[in-house]
């Protein structure tokens, strides 16, 4: 209850502003071809929900999040430990992953077109891009503050190497991998939707597109505001999953 | 016969010679302790006696065996325990820590509960670490060790981050445990009264860079008290000389 009412001034902000749009178009102050009334964007939205018609691209642009989330996490981690962990890993990789990482990944889709054509592999591949480099440098970060007291207690122990970064480096670091997973979840949607604008089919990215270019324009807000949804719940999807995997911190405890 | 043996061990940092010919020999279960000021180069020594750190001149034995990594016959207890116990698991994995690579998980944690109840932290096992008090922390830093099962305990200050009577109260567990165990011990420490109370020789390290300059037999009977051993005619007269040794240093 108390929580509840703690948000009670942004969600009436949030309400304020939608009522204050909606007269804004019905004074005529925002041309209806451009902006068309919240209520009419509500009811596209409605019609979109309850004829089922959202699955379908819904689910295609999911599953390009989730594919290349997955493979760029997963590519990142093994890359950022290896970095962090062996230095003539670190040497040999660094000026590649200093070259690579200030490109903005969607200035990589049109080439990636070329290689992969503008299917299904194309798109992952510039998720998992996007997705790959935070993730990498936030998990060499993770590797390198590993407290060498914790090292040397498993060194007098007698922990092998594979033991010692399975469930010592991998846990100690995890703070740190996850945080950068968090910035790449918010990428992966942006890599996702562009690539589908850019390859003219499929998704919700493409839907967006093609509803502005056939003048469907409360159809593109509503879509709109379907990946706006998407993207709250799988951030806080992931925000619940972290405080899980982070529960032995003081500040996640009861 | 000494069971861990120092010989002539030779140190530098960056070029800097820190540690020089520093020789002891450590007899099967005696309890040793190496007495010297802060920034004098105990926890190198001891760090070089566990194999964490090689020397850059010199050799360590162990049961007369050369040893280049750590050993299975010595563990090595933190000064800091906050540091060396893991957060993010409870305390009885933090103990099953010693142990989980050989004998697996679960055989770990079985091992993990009898030596939790040892240091007296039965039923602690499902708290965090954070969740314990300093002194209780560092009971399962020495759980963590004993667990292991090792000959040889490489004690780094590990009696220093507590609070006085914690101290005592970790000493007489420690005394316990180790006359019960047989352990050989080297324990380094600047605290004068806490190696004579606990030790059967003390050796004096001397500045850096350092070396073994003397070693003292302490003699006083066992089982010792914490009030009457320290009233002690002997206890008193070998801690005026030796801290008259370690204050007069020249650098002091």
């Amino acid at each position: 209850m108390r929580s509840a009412l703690r948000w009670l001034p942004g969600i009436a902000l949030l309400v304020l502003l939608v009522a204050g749009l909606e007269w804004a178009v019905n004074a005529g102050m925002i041309r209806r071809a451009l902006m068309p009334p919240p209520s009419a964007i509500g009811d596209a939205l409605w019609d979109l929900l309850a004829s089922g018609d959202f699955v379908e691209p819904l689910f295609a642009t999911l599953r390009l999040v989730f594919a290349g989330f997955a493979i760029g996490s997963a590519l990142g981690i093994a890359a950022g430990v290896a970095m962090g962990w062996w230095p003539a890993a670190y040497r040999l990789l660094e000026p590649l992953v200093e070259l690579l990482r200030p490109i903005p990944k969607a200035a990589l889709v049109p080439a990636l077109m070329l290689f992969l054509g503008i299917g299904e592999a194309m798109k992952i591949t510039s998720v998992a891009l996007a997705v790959f480099f935070p993730v990498l440098i936030n998990t060499l970060q993770g590797v390198r503050g590993v407290d060498r007291v914790i090292l040397d207690g498993a060194r007098t122990h007698g922990w092998g190497t594979a033991h010692v970064l399975r469930h010592l480096v991998l846990p100690a670091a995890l703070p740190f991998i996850l945080a950068g997973m968090r910035v790449a979840l918010g990428l992966a949607l942006v890599l996702a939707v562009l690539s589908e604008m850019l390859s003219g089919q499929g998704g919700l990215g493409f839907l967006i597109l093609d509803m502005q270019r056939s003048f469907q324009v409360r159809l593109m807000y509503a879509w709109l505001v379907i990946l706006a949804v998407v993207g709250l719940a799988l951030n806080t999807l992931f925000l619940i999953a972290e405080r899980r995997a982070l529960h032995w911190q003081p500040a996640n405890r009861p | 016969m000494s069971f861990l043996s120092l010989d002539a061990i030779n140190k530098s940092f960056a070029g800097v010679p820190v540690m020089r010919d520093a020789t002891l020999a450590v007899r099967e279960g005696e309890f040793m302790a190496v007495l010297g000021p802060s920034g004098c180069g105990k926890s190198t020594l001891l760090q070089i006696a566990a194999g964490l750190l090689p020397p850059s001149a010199g050799t360590v034995r162990i049961a007369g065996r050369a040893i280049t990594a750590p050993p299975p016959e010595a563990v090595y207890v933190f000064q800091q325990y906050t540091r060396s116990l893991l957060p993010w698991r409870s305390v009885r994995d933090n103990v099953a820590f010693a142990t989980e690579h050989r004998l697996g998980k679960r055989r770990a944690r079985a091992i993990a509960e009898e030596t939790l109840a040892q240091v007296g932290l039965s039923g602690f096992g499902d708290h965090f670490p954070w969740q314990l008090s300093g002194g209780m922390q560092q009971r399962v830093a020495i759980a963590r060790a004993l667990a292991a099962e090792p000959a040889i305990l490489l004690l780094d200050e590990p009696f220093s981050a507590v609070d006085a009577l914690t101290r005592l109260d970790l000493h007489a567990l420690f005394l316990d445990i180790w006359s019960r165990r047989k352990l050989t011990v080297m324990l380094v420490t600047h605290d004068v009264e806490e190696a004579i109370y606990l030790a059967d020789r003390i050796a004096l390290l001397t500045y850096r860079p350092s070396s073994i300059s003397e070693i003292f037999e302490v003699g006083l009977p066992r089982p010792r008290d914490p009030i009457t051993t320290r009233a002690l005619p002997q206890f008193l007269e070998l801690r005026q000389t030796l801290l008259q040794k370690l204050l007069a240093r020249p650098d002091a």
